[in-house]
């Protein structure tokens, strides 16, 4: 019994001092994450918007549902969102930029894990370039030999881009 | 002196963690895609390795025997979580590329290996070099795989272009390309240990 | 390199390869399959033009350097004379491509030998189908230069007849003639189903292959392409309307199933083994055919069998008598 009190008592003690040490170790990091992922953000957000000065994000509870492009007055020029599909083997995550008259300005793939060679080619401006000024995207042309992760891409993006169309031209 | 040295180089080469031992061979096939990605693994798991086998070194006359395990899982657990988050602050690229491999070095093998076998039984001194030398060997086998695979999937080396017009052979880059390599490595590890012996 | 009596406990191999006495029927068999192919070769150049020529060539001389390479490094017998390196390299030209990059056959002739069989041990120590392990091996690597494929006749790029299925495409100016004579885009030595009938016939009268598999596995790709191959889906009121000749003689089906899927040493050795290898072969091509990713699965069904085979063959074991 006296020997079960003592493991009781190391293990504790151990983990006692390790979430002691884990928790200064958050509190001087946490910041700078939280800076990382906005910068992140930004950046990508940047990269299909570049006219526009600040972005405001539109939330809906938690989850932000788009970006508000904003010029240097503060005026809407267009709104960025993320959108997201299943490709051949992974989540396809795309973050376009639209102008308020619904032409894409450009799109980034920000996160997948397709096929290398293949699937991958979705991140390649060849790929990608093709969605500049486009208001349709019947247009756009599959990647031969990654036509489901190409597809991902495009219908994902579509589809946003039409869900937030009615968005914006609502009163 | 020169077994105190000897404690530091044997996990290069003669017990390889990777080639030799066989351990943590999950996050080396995993990881394995480009140099830098090797670098980064292998730095964050000698880290691990070394503050493990120091803090274990350190608490083997405390820690019963029954409950070890326990405890040095929490001791890794929480060193793993440190390299985490300084990678997430410091380095978001790398810790995006390494993914759920960073968190998975609490069950890589070669941590929980080196303190059962080797750190609950050493002196600090002898912890600190086997730490480091396993580590050492680690990042160095990562390091040789992922630059044949990166040369030979990829056509790049660092992330640089080496040779105009070659066509990389994208299996290099996947999965079952990791493996092949590997156990050809395996393989001339043997042959190589053999000829010797 | 163990010495010959320590390869027996290696325990990869399952199955007991068929106990060869002479060196000489081995090579022999090698040697007339290689014959059998040749009107295929033949076919796939006045088809494709010259290039296919130096394909197969190229496959041929990579694959007989690599075995003597590898055999003269690990101080073994050349054997490069015994015909399987000759016929390893033949049939993986046979599946490329014709306009393919000249290193690309050199690239998986070295696979296929060196770590297709070599590793294993060398001839009747490997679990797969060289060839097709180069096959696989190139396809993993190079995705687009082995589905680039060129016509008949001249060197537009064309979409084989199940490629064309698989986006979609119906090709209506195809007849079931051309795809016999092979007159569409495809690898140089599948095309010609004439040629290869040719040569299978010829391998049939001599005795060196048996109906077991070749049939088993052309009979079930036939028979689930016609139930599910259809262009409406089952639940639809449609089934049963696959076109399952159009099936049979396209893609690699033929090549396959008389050349490669009847390998000695890769497939099982008793009959009713053979027929349930020729089943599951034939199941797995038109399940890939109709439901997978790629448009043609004959390939990677036989790798696939080639795996079972060790556990196929020990449940079709004939019983030891007296035991």
């Amino acid at each position: 019994m006296k020997e079960m009190a003592r493991y009781a008592a190391v293990l504790g003690t151990i983990c006692l001092v390790a979430s002691a040490s884990l928790a200064v170790v958050n509190s001087l990091t946490r910041d700078k994450i939280i800076a990382q992922a906005q910068a992140e953000e930004e950046a990508s957000l940047k990269e299909v918007m570049p006219a526009a000065d600040h972005f405001e994000a539109v939330k809906k509870d938690t989850e932000t549902l788009y970006y508000r492009a904003l010029d240097k007055d503060g005026s809407l020029i267009g709104i960025c969102f993320k959108a997201e599909a299943k490709g051949y083997s992974s989540t396809v995550q795309t973050v376009a930029g639209m102008f308020k008259d619904g032409t894409i300005n450009a799109i980034k793939v920000v996160s997948q894990n397709e096929t290398p060679g293949l699937g991958t080619k979705v991140t390649e401006p060849s790929f990608t370039d093709q969605f500049k000024g486009k208001k349709g995207l019947e247009e756009v042309q599959a990647i031969t030999g990654a036509t489901i992760s190409s597809r991902a891409v495009i219908d994902s993006v579509a589809k946003k881009a039409e869900e937030l169309k009615g968005i914006l031209n609502a009163p | 002196m020169k077994k105190l040295l000897s404690e530091f180089t044997k996990g290069i080469v003669k017990e390889n963690p990777t080639f030799v031992l066989m351990l943590g061979l999950c996050p080396t096939l995993a990881v394995s895609v480009t140099v830098i990605n090797g670098i980064g693994m292998g730095i964050a798991a000698t880290f691990v390795l070394l503050s493990a086998n120091i803090i274990i070194s350190l608490l083997k006359n405390i820690i019963p025997a029954r409950v070890r395990i326990p405890c040095f899982i929490v001791v890794i657990a929480t060193f793993v979580t440190i390299v985490e988050m300084a990678m997430k602050a410091y380095s978001p690229a790398l810790n995006r590329a390494l993914g759920i491999y960073v968190p998975l070095i609490v069950v890589n093998c070669i941590v929980l290996g080196r303190a059962e076998a080797f750190a609950q039984k050493a002196s600090v001194g002898r912890a600190i070099l086997d730490g480091l030398g396993m580590g050492l060997g680690f990042t160095l086998a990562l390091i040789l795989i992922c630059a044949i695979r990166e040369f030979l999937g990829a056509g790049t080396l660092m992330n640089y272009s080496l040779i105009k017009g070659f066509e990389p052979a994208r299996v290099f880059g996947m999965p079952s390309g990791a493996l092949l390599v590997i156990g050809l490595l395996v393989g001339l590890f043997n042959v190589l240990k053999n000829r010797k012996g | 390199m163990p010495p010959k009596d320590e390869i027996k406990d290696n325990r990869l191999t399952v199955s007991f390869s068929p106990h060869l006495h002479k060196d000489e029927s081995v090579s022999r068999i090698m040697w007339m399959v290689v014959l059998s192919l040749v009107p295929a070769g033949i076919a796939g150049v006045a088809i494709f033009g010259l290039n296919s020529l130096w394909v197969i060539l190229l496959g041929i001389i990579s694959a007989l350097v690599t075995e003597a390479a590898l055999q003269v490094a690990t101080k073994r017998k050349v054997s490069i004379s015994d015909g399987s390196a000759f016929l390893t390299g033949l049939l993986l030209a046979y599946n490329l491509p014709p306009d393919v990059p000249f290193w690309l056959p050199i690239a998986g002739s070295v696979f296929a030998i060196a770590i297709g069989k070599q590793i294993f041990g060398g001839l009747g120590q490997n679990i797969f189908n060289p060839a097709l392990v180069g096959r696989a091996f190139l396809m993993a690597c190079w995705p687009k230069l082995m589905t680039t494929f060129s016509g008949p006749f001249d060197a537009i790029t064309q979409a084989t007849p199940l490629a064309a299925l698989k986006e979609g495409k119906l090709i209506e100016h195809i007849s079931y003639l051309d795809l016999f004579l092979g007159k569409h885009g495809g690898c140089i030595g599948e095309v010609s189903i004439l040629a290869l009938l040719l040569g299978a016939l010829f391998l049939f009268i001599r005795g060196y292959i048996s109906w077991h598999i070749p049939f088993t596995f052309i009979f079930t790709t036939g028979l689930i392409t016609f139930i599910f191959g259809g262009t409406q889906p089952l639940g639809a009121g449609a089934g049963f309307g696959g076109d399952w000749l159009f099936h049979i003689l396209s893609g690699g089906l033929i090549l396959g199933a008389f050349f490669m899927a009847t390998d000695y040493v890769t497939s099982p050795l008793t009959r009713k083994g053979q027929i349930i290898f020729g089943i599951g072969c034939g199941a797995l091509t038109a399940v890939i055919r109709i439901w997978g990713g790629y448009p043609e699965g004959v390939s990677y069904a036989i790798l696939m069998m080639n795996a079972a085979t060790p556990i196929i063959d020990r449940y079709t074991k004939t019983r030891v008598y007296g035991a």
